[in-house]
């Protein structure tokens, strides 16, 4: 009697997966809505993206309410869970992310109700791609062996490519190209990595490449270390490309940018969640040995460095930045940076992966409801791109202009908001790692970001619009409000009681990362 | 005595006060001559409640009649005060404006209260309450001494800035009263946090409003300003937040329970190299604030570009949490390293604050640029006092940090008042203004004499005890008696930058046209000068009131920081920390007690190791 355990341990996914064919159906076979200036609507099931946006959201969310009670219940309760390892890991660490992926995936559902709508591109092929690529990413961060992995890792890609070229112009397709080239080519060095992996451990399952990779250098072992090392660098070169991490970021400016607001957000918050969850995963299920993760040798060292330089370069290019939604896109870079800090931590820090973890949750809020906000700013052909668009925000849209400062404040990890505990959680992780010169570049670095945060504050409250530039009209949409109440709410909830859930994040940090 | 003499004796204030009304000139109106009349009569009880009495035999440690969430009131009703005024109609300025005043004053009165106890060694108007018990973070509040007095600066100059502000400000006041509440609660929470984690708060806390002040109401550089503001603070508390990691983590490492609170961090004794890095972490933060050449520059912009209100809140209140930062962490909790630095620091806050500012701030032609200037050397006359470390020193500091307040902060509102009538700051604009503005210069003249420390003022008893303290300190060394001379020299030079510029604006021919018709003071000018000229002479010819407030917690601090410096001489360059050894005293009130054991979190491996309690052997 396992069979109804099973289908519990994986109803997140299948939830996810039942109301995406849904609304494929319904989307298929909805009439198209007449357009409001009697335009000529072609595409199927446009002029839907109020109904699909709700709709996902729902669906998502009860993907989120079934990972919850997943939690409640207990993975380690479930006698079926077991079965589905190594290929999908059913853990409390897959449950959270279950749970935090959907969240994101949910709020820049809503988000896209609001804006496809807008800005004129509700084409509604947006909301399954959506609801595809989140269950990717949810089967992603439960994927404990290489090949689920690669097949998580795509499904969650290639839903985002399209996503991103949403808008069929020039800047949309350069941007979907430049993403997919550049994805299609990381993905391929995840597949080749795999691959020597494979050759080298005879394991495609994460628990066994890690048990034959702590035999190296003992007697009668037949692994072969320099291939060990060189696919892992592969393996991990292709998920941080993911991750947006410094110097695999190239692809990531120009795809926020290019792409729709909604997919932006959603290429923000849960394919880098996702991409960190099987980062952890695999350099904690496999290449934990001390042989390859000490400071001396093996990942952390490397990844020590990717993540000073990740944050550093993400901070000191976001500050020159004139777009708000290129800024945030190097910002995102940023604190894929203060993350991979945590990760390094973790080799020898007992809470470094639970840093990483609420440190991507006070991320995903925060950076739903930037985006959001920034939304809201910007009405159809009057989009806010610029710092300029958003001048005297604060006078004319002074509820806007509150929550965009509430999500940045956040974002700058200043204290009484998530943020400040997740970048709080990520330092004090360094400094029990014993990295101190890691943790204090990683609060210099937090420095150098509070002054491009600060500048959209100013645009917003210091100074006004000059009279003869095209002036941003906010924009009203009730599901835009619904996401950054929601939003707003957990960045003000988790910045004054973040141990609400920290008994969570830290049962979830210390699950083990493969069976 | 005779009866006859010990009634005029008793008598002597009021006569005092009566005469000071009785020199008001009729031609004022009743509004003006009530508060003048208020604040004399304010300053008499003041004298009269406050004359220092040697405290009874056996005033035990319960003190009776503290009521334990006055600081909570304090810190909160301008809190919630700021969040209440939002949901206020924009429309109706003249309610934001009374509402927010009348916070401000009820925090006034309410701050009353703390000179009711006598300040004995200890923590006073103590409140504890977890906040996030895994991390050890408490909501940590008390007064001692030190603090009780920059409370109390604080909830005097924030109305008296809030209501010049209100007199010259006239767009977008809902966000003006917003931000200026904030700030007044997250100032005065700095000021009585325990908890390094509850001060890291509000210490961050203060920049957003004291930001949108500069910014938005500010001059025409005003953007620059508030960057240059906001980005110096964060970049020397960033560090400040990486010692405080580093300390709560080695506490955790020793004792075996993380806490975040001063009292238990304060024991904590480091190698030399850790403790000098921690203490520079802290230092740097303060001395920025402060702030001490060569962190000084935004100073003088913000000072320019915020409005008069802004300036005000920023002289008085801001600069002070930089100089109290300083005595309470960084000679609390890393004594031995601050002793050690103490000469070097001197010598910086000596040539190059209290010389080198006075010198910049001669060759001034705008006088609010003056003026920040002269703070730059006032504040180093109160980091000298700290370095110094001694009694004399350490309560000539807080005495002068308290000066500086009042006349620094009135002479910025002196300056608005004179920037709102003609819109320029430029010295060579005026002169001869004593013809056409008689109180506007006469109280200006006060003001000058007070900062220049002439005797009988409050500036005049600050300085000499800061000298005095430095002379015979014994961490400066054998500098201390050249660093005394020299900072004396401050005091000359301040003379001179001050009164060439009172002689150039307010005496002589008035031959600018633009001068000729300018009115005096008006009534709410002279109600927000009053109890400011008050003070001036409270402190100046009374100064035991305050002192035998600060004494107890001053003493009871530096008998700590000598120990401190006596375990640090013994510690090795690196290796092992330990906890200072430290007697069970009042100010141990309110230790943090090991938590007790926890149940693991669902799903926790039950092999990982979890936090050991403390032993016997832990807590020497």
């Amino acid at each position: 009697m396992t069979w109804w355990s099973t289908l519990f341990a994986v109803s997140p996914l299948v939830v996810v997966a039942l109301g995406a064919l849904l609304l494929m159906l319904a989307e298929a076979l909805g009439r198209p809505a007449p357009a409001a200036d009697g335009a000529v609507v072609t595409d199927v099931g446009s002029g839907r993206a109020g109904e699909l946006g709700i709709g996902s959201a729902v669906v998502l969310f009860a993907g989120g309410v079934f990972a919850l009670s997943l939690w409640m219940v207990g993975p380690e309760a479930l006698p079926g869970a077991e079965g589905l390892a190594p290929y999908f890991i059913v853990d409390r660490f897959s449950a959270f992310f279950g749970v935090m992926l959907c969240l994101g995936g949910g709020l820049s559902a809503l988000l896209g109700g609001g804006y496809l709508d807008e800005h004129g591109i509700d084409r509604s092929e947006f909301f399954p791609l959506l609801l595809w690529a989140t269950l990717g990413a949810m089967a992603l961060a439960g994927a404990g062996d290489l090949l689920t992995l690669f097949v998580a890792l795509e499904t969650m890609s290639i839903g985002v490519y399209a996503m991103v070229g949403l808008r069929r112009n020039g800047r949309a397709i350069e941007a979907a190209l430049k993403y997919f080239l550049l994805g299609g080519f990381a993905g391929a060095l995840t597949l080749f990595g795999a691959a020597l992996l494979y050759g080298a451990t005879g394991h495609t399952d994460l628990a066994g490449i890690g048990a034959s990779v702590g035999t190296i250098g003992q007697p009668g072992s037949t692994v072969p270390a320099g291939l060990v090392l060189v696919a892992m660098a592969l393996v991990v070169s292709g998920l941080l490309f993911k991750v947006a991490a410094v110097p695999f970021h190239m692809w990531t400016p120009d795809a926020y940018e290019g792409a729709p607001t909604p997919a932006t957000t959603f290429m923000a918050v849960a394919v880098k969640c996702a991409a960190f969850a099987i980062l952890l995963r695999v350099l904690f299920g496999a290449f934990a040995d001390e042989r390859v993760a000490s400071w001396g040798t093996g990942w952390p060292p490397v990844l020590a460095v990717l993540a000073v330089a990740t944050m550093t370069v993400g901070n000191l290019i976001a500050g020159r930045q004139e777009s708000v939604k290129r800024m945030l896109a190097y910002s995102s870079i940023a604190h894929a940076g203060y993350a991979l800090l945590g990760v390094v931590a973790a080799m020898r820090s007992g809470m470094g992966q639970a840093s990483v973890l609420f440190y991507l949750l006070a991320y995903t809020v925060s950076t739903v409801g930037a985006f959001g906000a920034l939304i809201l700013c910007g009405r159809r052909g009057a989009e806010a791109v610029s710092y300029e668009d958003l001048a005297g925000i604060g006078r004319r849209h002074p509820v806007v202009a509150l929550a965009f400062s509430l999500f940045l404040v956040s974002l700058a990890g200043i204290p009484a908001t998530a943020g400040f505990f997740g970048k709080l959680g990520v330092f004090l992780a360094a400094i029990d790692a014993e990295l101190y010169v890691l943790a204090v570049v990683g609060l210099l670095n937090s420095f150098l970001g509070a002054y491009y945060y600060l500048r959209v504050l100013v645009y917003m409250y210091m100074r006004e619009p000059s009279p003869n530039a095209p002036r941003a009209v906010p924009m009203r949409s009730g599901q835009v409000g619904v996401a950054i109440a929601v939003a707003a709410l957990l960045v003000v909830w988790w910045g004054l009681f973040p141990l609400s859930i920290g008994a969570d994040v830290t049962a979830a940090g210390s699950a083990p990362m493969a069976r | 005595m005779t009866p006859l003499g010990s009634a005029l004796v008793g008598l002597w204030p009021y006569v005092a006060a009566f005469l000071v009304g009785w020199f008001v000139p009729r031609r004022q109106g009743w509004a003006e001559r009530l508060g003048v009349a208020t604040s004399a009569l304010l300053g008499v009880v003041l004298i009269v409640g406050l004359w220092p009495v040697a405290p009874a035999a056996g005033v035990g440690d319960d003190k009776p009649g503290e009521w334990p969430h006055l600081l909570n009131l304090l810190v909160f009703l301008p809190i919630v005060g700021a969040l209440g005024v939002l949901f206020l109609p924009r429309q109706a300025p003249k309610v934001l404006r009374a509402v927010t005043l009348a916070i401000l004053a009820g925090d006034f009165v309410v701050s009353l209260w703390l000179l009711g106890v006598p300040m004995t060694t200890g923590w006073h108007f103590q409140y504890i309450a977890t906040w996030i018990p895994a991390f050890g973070i408490r909501y940590h509040v008390a007064v001692d001494g030190i603090s009780l007095w920059l409370v109390l600066l604080t909830t005097l100059t924030t109305p008296i800035a809030a209501y010049v502000s209100f007199g010259s400000i006239r767009r977008r006041t809902k966000e003006l009263c917003f931000a200026i509440l904030l700030l007044q609660g997250a100032m005065l929470g700095a000021f009585v946090a325990l908890d390094l984690f509850l001060f890291y708060v509000f210490w961050e806390l203060l920049l957003v409003p004291m930001f949108i002040i500069i910014g938005v109401w500010g001059g025409v550089e005003r953007i620059k300003a508030s960057y240059k503001f906001f980005l110096y603070t964060m970049a020397g508390s960033v560090l400040m937040l990486a010692a405080i990691l580093y300390l709560v983590w080695v506490h955790t490492d020793l004792v075996g329970y993380p806490t975040f609170d001063y009292l238990a961090l304060s024991r904590l004794s480091l190698p030399r190299v850790a403790a000098a890095l921690c203490f520079y972490a802290f230092a740097l933060a303060f001395m920025v604030k402060v702030p001490m050449f060569p962190l000084h520059t935004w100073l003088p912009d913000a000072h320019v570009e915020a409005p008069t209100g802004g300036s005000i809140i920023l002289a008085a209140v801001l600069l002070k949490l930089g100089t109290y930062g300083y005595l309470r962490f960084c000679m609390g909790m890393f004594g031995g390293a601050a002793w050690q630095s103490g000469a070097t620091l001197a010598g910086i806050a000596i040539g190059l604050g209290i010389l080198y500012g006075a010198l910049v701030a001669w060759k001034q032609a705008d006088i609010k640029r003056l003026v920040a200037y002269s703070s730059v050397a006032h504040m180093g006359f109160a980091m000298l006092g700290l370095f110094a470390g001694t009694r004399a020193g350490v309560e000539g500091s807080v005495l002068t940090m308290v000066n500086h307040g009042i006349s620094t902060g009135a002479l910025f509102l002196l300056v608005g008042v004179i920037y709102d009538r003609r819109h320029t700051r430029e010295v060579r604009e005026f002169g001869g203004l004593a013809k056409v503005m008689p109180v506007y210069a006469t109280i200006f003249v006060i003001m000058t004499l007070s900062s220049i420390g002439v005797p009988g003022t409050n500036g005049f008893v600050g300085e000499l005890m800061v000298i005095t303290g430095t002379y015979v300190s014994q961490s400066l060394g054998g500098f201390a008696k050249v660093q005394a001379v020299l900072a004396a020299l401050g005091v000359i030079l301040a003379a001179v930058y001050m009164l060439s510029v009172v002689e150039r604006m307010f005496f002589g021919p008035l031959t600018n046209r633009a001068n000729r018709r300018l009115p005096d003071l008006s009534p709410r000018e002279v109600i927000a000068l009053a109890p400011l000229v008050v003070l001036v002479f409270v402190i100046g010819l009374f100064p035991n009131i305050f002192i035998a407030r600060m004494r107890p917690s001053v003493n009871a601090l530096l008998e700590d920081y000598e120990q401190s410096w006596k375990a640090h001489s013994e510690m090795p360059d690196h290796g092992q920390a330990r906890m200072r050894a430290q007697p069970e005293g009042p100010r141990r009130k309110g230790y943090p007690e090991p938590p007790p054991p926890r149940a693991e979190p669902p799903g926790a491996e039950a092999g990982r190791e979890v936090a050991r309690l403390p032993t016997e052997e832990d807590v020497p």
